[in-house]
């Protein structure tokens, strides 16, 4: 396994490019240099996560200032909130494996 | 999203959105009830595909008159009687239209609790990782 010195840097600008939503095409979104894996399962997690609440987002704010149809308004949010708590779950979860493995004695 | 919960919900509401605009048709019906000359509508569905949600939806197919001519009734002084003094009236039945409220309302309901149905699995699924 090779150990990069600055992995963790390069990890967190690669996520950081991923989290931009306004990017049409995810895959030429995070062409950072050094390596960003695009096709990552992660990344595609978190832009599904961001996409689903800016479109909730937009949901409500259309159904706020025009006549949007209330279903499509429910239909958004309630996608939002499912992917906010799938990812809050899963983040938790990672969370809790890490605190694990710094709790352990070397 | 492309997994089976988004699907399940896109049909739901798809379906809710279908019954609500049919208790609109049967609103205005009932509305109109002593519109003279007024005909019913129908509304009639259909499956459609819908390539974003990936899943097949129902959406209102057309909206069509009743075309049983409405009843006749007696009354030379009205402004809109004909030569032999008969005022046609609309053909709508209170009786039919109730029944389709409450069918429609049946129907928007079992959207619903499919809809509540498929949350509550998927909170179950995500409560195996949250123990």
């Amino acid at each position: 396994m090779k150990i990069q010195t600055f992995q963790a840097a390069q990890t967190y600008s690669a996520a950081k490019s991923a989290l931009r939503t306004n990017d049409a095409n995810p895959a030429s979104a995070g062409k950072a240099p050094g390596e960003t894996n695009l096709s990552n399962p992660t990344f595609d997690s978190v832009h599904a996560l961001t996409k689903a609440v800016a479109q909730g987002e937009q949901a409500a704010l259309s159904y706020m200032t025009s006549d949007a149809d209330p279903h499509s308004v429910i239909e958004a949010i309630a996608a939002a909130e499912l992917a906010v708590e799938t990812a809050v779950t899963i983040r938790d979860k990672v969370v809790e494996a890490y605190q694990e493995l710094i709790r352990m004695p070397i | 999203m492309a997994d089976s919960f988004g699907k399940i919900s896109a049909q739901s509401i798809s379906g809710m959105r279908a019954q609500a605009y049919r208790m609109q048709v049967v609103s205005e019906n009932i509305a109109n009830i002593d519109t003279h000359g007024y005909r019913r509508k129908l509304v009639s569905f259909e499956n459609t595909y819908d390539s974003t949600a990936r899943a097949d939806l129902v959406q209102v197919d057309r909206v069509f008159l009743d075309s049983k001519p409405g009843a006749e009734l007696f009354d030379p002084h009205h402004p809109f009687a004909d030569e032999n003094g008969y005022v046609r009236m609309s053909n709508v039945n209170l009786m039919t239209e109730f029944a389709d409220a409450r069918e429609a309302n049946r129907s928007y309901e079992a959207g619903l609790q499919v809809f509540r149905q498929a949350r509550d699995m998927y909170n179950s699924l995500l409560d195996i990782l949250r123990r």
